[in-house]
């Protein structure tokens, strides 16, 4: 959780913008970017900072955050939870946010199946023991598409003032490149993977032997993912423990389609209902030949496509007394409504029970009677 | 009249009983949308009203804070840190500076006659239950305040924390730090105590953890921590906050038909009450909108021309409370800048440029499509959350929220808006009773709440309160008793003479060409209901004119001669301008009253009469004439009522009603207006008025009252003390200057009807409104403060909302009991509803007084008028 201000504390002599910790969080979501995952774990999530800005990407149907520190994880957890927008226009991408209290060193079928799994500053925070399981815990058990580990590069630590031994009190070690990149290349090896070396934080000019401030390895799995495997661990016991779940609301799920649909058919149905009622009066204003009070507002688009409606017969909504009825059908084919349901079939049935119809199923009847108008 | 007196009046429900039916009963309504008082509004949905300038200092007078009863042995404790532990951390949203509970006014203690008991003892005794619950806390249970100190010193509040909790094992899990102050469930070893931490740089900071108070239940920074903790466990129920309360989103009411989506929901607050500390949780509906302002832009740009389009924008859409997309933050749409769009770039905190179009794609991966949609300017409510300048808004990023005034006015809307949010007492007790459901089963709440060793009553609070015997109307020799369960007398009074009937001799009547019959059937109405009032009636000056305002214009100002008693003029449409160009003529440059009536009201035969009756009423009250009245036993006294309208539009001003009483009977009111303009105080008008006011009361008296009772609406919440402390002293100021003999009883009751609190009456096993005079001033009062609630009013949908009287100032010796009865009593006077209302009738005339000024005529009119009902 510490890891943005101790960066703030080094600015004043080397600055970067925007701050290295922006830096590191704007790398992954470029590489989210690049490879469109759909199932991310963050390691040492600590503040939820990057799955805060994760949960964003529009590619990510699974979101998980695993913190050693329960209390760092709950201090600002709700910056996860769904916003009233996701409430109000459920978008067709679903997405689970769950957060993890455990630790890296043991392994937990919940986190089996990711396309990236990133450990921003996480490793040098682990003791020995720790981070002698972690490579057969992330790369072995686990076993994600990508894995981006980013930890400091100790060659750097000369340019940062007032930094002795390491950059935080609680780093068991940093790593110079050199050691890092042994480390990465030999873990990468032994369980399959390829590895990428880059990192953030430019060296200033004249000095660019020295790396990046923050190195960063991004590993890439050589070997497709194994089902069987996968299966055979699932039956592992559960060590983890969840603290946070949040389920956005997502038009895959029923509940949320149907409630979209019907609100977008009874919306659509009350525009074609006020203009073919306004479309009335006006002819009816027309041969009365008064009033120039009133002015009829014919929903321009809306016209347009009844018109273009009309000569499908069968299709045309009409007025019978005090009701309105609209062929499903043209309900149907209104743009935003096809789209919801896509078949005719599926449509009926999503409506069912939440829309008044006329006796033979056909169409839409909406009652004129509007007091007092 | 407008669609939103018609959608008030319709949506309350027909007079129970009576022929008359409330179309007609409301219809006789001016054409200003009007507020009626005495029964619910749909006000749930609506966004929290307009907060008034005050004075910078305001947040700080907790100074003047002192220790509640009932720990009077205890140290004022607390206090002294209490700016500081606003600024705790885990506030949510950085910190809500305001205190909108007016924790600290301690007026009681002021109040000599009040120290031993302030309750009544008149009524008889009903079983109620009212939506609090008791907080329990552990036997012994204290707070523990440390000061944390860092040596060398630290700066950054997140290093101080972060070295603090190096020593977890020594705090714990349970705690609440801002960065120097402490709190802990449980005491230290030792007072104090020192460790050391180690920075990045390897560098030892000794900590020093004092231990600075110990802080009883109810001492108010407790009060405030529990509200915080509350405000966490709502959190972890995954409940959503918008504005102060919280909502459950994921049950969604829909009204698909006007796009409307209802949260419902809960606002709640933990406070010391008169026995003790509970928290209040009343059910609250937020109305959001599956809609966007840019969406809402677009169809308006169908519904005008081109050149109305801007103007009609901004009176739409000014004031109202957006919710982003992007985060769930609330804003006001403050202005509208026509010049900016999305492409414009503004200054990121690292100091870089980007265009929102940009800023957005990138943080929060929203696609802005129109490029050359405006951008909505908000100013930020709060000086001290370090942003500086306006807030710029992309309309197709903000949701709409709550109702904007086209749609309260639409009839059907507002109905099927009710249907969801009027809960019967029933219902709603059972969802009040969800929240603790759902703290009781919910683990993590749970645990929260051991940690820090509290927990909530599983039942709703139950006490007895006192229901006052009903009042006798008098109307001119003719003694009424209404049925006290409808609050209402319109049926029992029908055809009895008036106390005071004005004449109209000679009264004009404006009506465009196709309203003429209307008009006629109008005057044949009034003809047929006006004998038996005693009115004595005129034919009518029958004036047509074109349907232009200033065709209207023209016409008054020929036709009016000095003898003129009355204009009406049937309107045919609602179009608020020429409605204001004939109040704003009449009101200001030539006095005389005025009814305005949309002449659709006037159409249907089969509420004709009724209309014409509540006309003619409204309009003999407009003259100068009086209906009815109610036993007042007090002598001397002049009531005042003070009510602001908040002019969210023009220019922001501030306008105050006042209404002063001229007889002993309560029937005839004196009224003026404070008009506040930018950087003036409200209060200074007000004394002008109180002047005037003593003034006319000796004209009518011929001597000086000897108690002023004034009943002060339209204060917001957290604004007690600026009332205490600077408009209580003006008043006295002013009553002082009136000469050196003069020495008047003083009591200022503080009346305020929006709430969160409600009664149940408890009948067996099931629970129903409490009856109208219904008095509770025991439980849920506060101690610090000499208050009670009343129910004055009758609702027939949904559950009752009690007013709440504080009485903040009070030299007048009258009993509790007289207090509550006078109270109760001035509920009756209202003359534009034949019923008990909800406010006194002051606060309601000062209300319809101020509404008309703000609306329509925004300046003070003319004082001619001031002794007539004009505004009604």
């Amino acid at each position: 959780m510490d890891k943005n201000f101790q960066e703030e504390q080094s600015k004043e002599m080397i600055k970067f913008t925007p701050p290295l910790s922006k830096q590191r969080y704007q790398f992954i979501k470029d590489l989210v970017e690049k490879y469109r995952p759909k199932k991310v774990a963050d390691l040492g999530c600590a503040d939820c900072k990057l799955l805060w800005m994760l949960k964003f990407c529009s590619c990510i149907e699974v979101l998980v955050g695993l913190d050693i520190s329960a209390s760092v994880m709950k201090e600002k957890m709700h910056i996860l939870s769904p916003l009233p927008v996701d409430y109000l226009e459920p978008t067709e991408r679903s997405l689970t946010v769950t957060l993890y209290h455990g630790s890296v060193a043991h392994k937990d079928p919940c986190m089996i199946g990711f396309d990236l799994v990133t450990c921003i500053e996480l490793i040098e925070h682990l003791e020995e023991s720790e981070l002698k399981k972690f490579p057969e815990v992330v790369f072995g058990f686990m076993a994600p598409s990508i894995v981006v580990i980013s930890t400091p590069n100790v060659e750097f630590n000369t340019l940062l003032p007032g930094v002795t031994l390491f950059r935080h009190p609680d780093h068991k070690f940093e790593w110079n490149r050199a050691q890092f990149q042994s480390w990465a290349l030999e873990t990468a090896r032994r369980y399959d993977y390829s590895v990428e070396f880059t990192g953030v934080g430019h060296s200033p000019r004249g000095m660019e032997n020295i790396g990046f401030c923050t190195q960063i390895g991004v590993f890439v799995r050589k070997y497709p993912q194994t089902g069987g495997f996968a299966v055979s661990e699932k039956s592992r016991e559960t060590v983890y423990k969840t603290v946070f779940k949040a389920v956005y609301p997502s038009l895959k799920d029923d509940k949320y389609l149907q409630n979209t649909l019907v609100g977008e058919v009874i919306f659509t149905a009350q525009i074609i209902k006020q203009s073919l009622l306004n479309h009335l009066m006006s002819e009816c204003e027309e041969c009365n030949n008064s009033t120039t009070e009133r002015k009829v507002q014919l929903q321009p688009c809306f016209s347009k496509y009844m018109r273009r409606l009309a000569v499908e017969k069968s299709m045309e909504s009409f007025v019978k007394g005090n009701v309105v009825y609209i062929p499903l059908k043209t309900v149907f084919s209104f743009p935003k409504v096809n789209q919801l349901c896509g078949t005719f079939e599926k449509f009926c049935k999503l409506i069912a029970g939440k829309v008044t119809l006329s006796s033979d199923g056909y169409a839409l009847m909406l009652n004129t009677e509007h007091e007092d108008e | 009249m407008t669609g939103r007196a018609r959608a008030r009046a319709r949506g309350r429900p027909p007079a129970l009983g009576t022929a008359l039916p409330a179309v007609g009963a409301a219809t006789a309504q001016e054409t200003v949308p009007s507020q009626l008082p005495g029964h619910q509004q749909p006000q749930k949905g609506r966004t929290p009203p307009p907060v008034a300038e005050e004075p910078a200092s305001r947040g700080r007078q907790r100074q003047t804070q002192n220790v509640l009863q009932g720990q009077k042995e205890r140290k004022p404790e607390g206090l002294q840190i209490s700016a500081g532990f606003q600024e705790l951390s885990l506030v949510d949203r950085g910190g809500r500076r305001r205190d909108f509970h007016d924790l600290g006014v301690n007026t009681r203690q002021t109040i000599e006659h009040v120290q031993e008991s302030k309750t009544g003892t008149s009524g008889s005794v009903i079983k109620l239950v009212a939506n609090y619950f008791r907080v329990m806390s552990r036997p012994q249970w204290a707070l523990y305040q440390y000061h944390v100190d860092y040596n060398p010193e630290m700066e950054a509040r997140r290093l101080r924390s972060a070295l603090l909790f190096q020593h977890e094992k020594l705090i714990g899990k349970t705690h609440a730090f801002d960065g120097s102050i402490l709190f802990l469930p449980r005491k230290l070893e030792n007072k104090v105590t020192e460790v050391f931490s180690k920075t990045r740089n390897g560098e030892n900071v000794k900590i020093t953890i004092t231990l600075t108070n110990e802080l009883p239940p109810s001492s108010p920074t407790c009060l405030q921590f529990y509200n915080i903790i509350f405000r966490r466990i709502l959190k972890m129920l995954n409940l959503q906050q918008i504005g102060r309360n919280y909502y459950n989103p994921k049950d969604p009411i829909t009204i698909p038909n006007h796009r409307l989506i209802v949260w419902p929901g809960f606002a709640s607050s933990i406070l010391q009450y008169e026995e003790n500390i509970m928290l209040c949780v009343d059910i609250s509906y937020k109305v959001l909108r599956s809609e966007t302002v840019l969406d809402f832009m677009y169809s308006l740009y169908y519904q005008v021309e081109e050149q109305r389009f801007r103007d009609a924008c901004v009176k739409e859409l000014i004031g109202l409370i957006v919710l982003t997309k992007y985060n769930n933050k609330t804003y006001r749409i403050d202005d509208i800048d026509w010049d900016g769009n999305p492409q414009r770039t503004f200054r990121k905190a690292d100091g870089s440029e980007i265009s929102f179009v940009d800023y957005y794609k990138r943080q929060y991966n929203q696609e802005i499509t129109d490029l050359n949609q405006p951008v909505l300017v908000s100013q930020p409510k709060r000086r001290a959350t370090g942003l500086q300048g306006p807030v710029i808004l992309i309309p197709e990023l903000c949701f709409l929220t709550g109702l904007t005034e086209k749609m309260r006015n639409d009839f059907n809307m507002m109905k099927d808006l009710s249907v969801h949010t009027r809960l019967p007492p029933e219902q709603r007790q059972r969802e009040i009773g969800r929240l603790r459901d759902y703290i009781q089963n919910d683990e993590n709440v749970q645990k929260e709440l051991q940690d820090w060793g509290l927990n909530f009553d599983s039942n709703l609070l139950s006490f007895p309160g006192r229901v006052v015997q009903g009042e006798k109307i008098f109307q001119s020799g003719n003694v009424f008793d209404y049925n006290p369960q409808f609050a209402d007398w319109s049926k029992e009074t029908r055809g009895a003479p008036l106390i005071c009937p004005k004449a109209l001799d000679n009264w004009l009547l404006m009506y465009t060409r196709r309203n003429y019959d209307v008009a006629n059937t109008l005057v044949q109405n009034l003809f047929k209901v006006t004998p038996s009032m005693g009115i004595k009636m005129r034919k009518a000056t029958m004036i047509e004119v074109d349907d232009r305002t200033e065709a209207y214009l023209r016409a008054l100002q020929q036709s009016i001669t000095p003898d003129t008693n009355i204009v009406v003029c049937v309107l045919s449409s609602s179009r608020k301008d020429k409605y204001d160009a004939i109040k704003k003529y009449l009101c200001t440059d030539c006095p005389i009253p005025s009814q305005c009536v949309l002449a659709r009201t006037l159409s249907k035969p089969q509420t004709a009469m009724a209309v014409a009756t509540k006309i003619a009423l409204q309009m003999n009250c407009k003259m100068g004439g009086e209906l009815w009245t109610v036993e007042i036993p007090l002598k001397q006294v002049m009531i005042v009522g003070i009510d602001c309208y908040h002019d969210t539009l023009a220019g922001k001003q501030s306008i105050a009603g006042f209404v002063a009483s001229m007889n002993q009977t309560m029937t005839r009111w004196f009224s003026r207006c404070a008009v506040q303009t930018r950087g003036q105080e409200l209060v200074d008008g007000l004394k002008a008025c109180l002047q005037t006011a003593l003034r006319e009361w000796f004209k009518w008296n011929k001597c000086l009252p000897s108690r002023v009772i004034v009943y002060r609406d339209g204060v917001g919440d957290g604004q007690l003390s600026t009332l205490v402390s600077y408009e209580v002293p003006q008043f006295l100021d002013c009553l002082k200057s009136v000469g050196k003999d003069y020495n008047p009883r003083l009591t200022v009751i503080v009346v305020k009807k929006r709430l969160n609190t409600r009664f149940f009456a408890r009948y067996g096993e099931a629970l129903k409104n409490p009856p109208p005079g219904t008095v509770v001033d025991v439980e849920v009062t506060r101690p610090e403060w000499y208050d009670f609630f009343i129910v004055s009013q009758a609702v027939r949908n949904g559950c009752v909302s009690p007013t709440h009287y504080n009485v903040i100032y009070d030299t007048s010796k009258l009993k509790p009991d007289h207090i509550q009865r006078l109270t109760y009593k001035l509920c009756h006077m209202y003359y534009n509803w034949p019923g008990v209302i909800r406010v006194p009738a002051p606060c309601q005339y000062a209300h319809k007084l101020a509404f008309l000024i703000g609306q329509s005529i925004h300046k003070e009119p003319n004082l001619l008028l001031s002794d007539r009902l004009y505004y009604l």
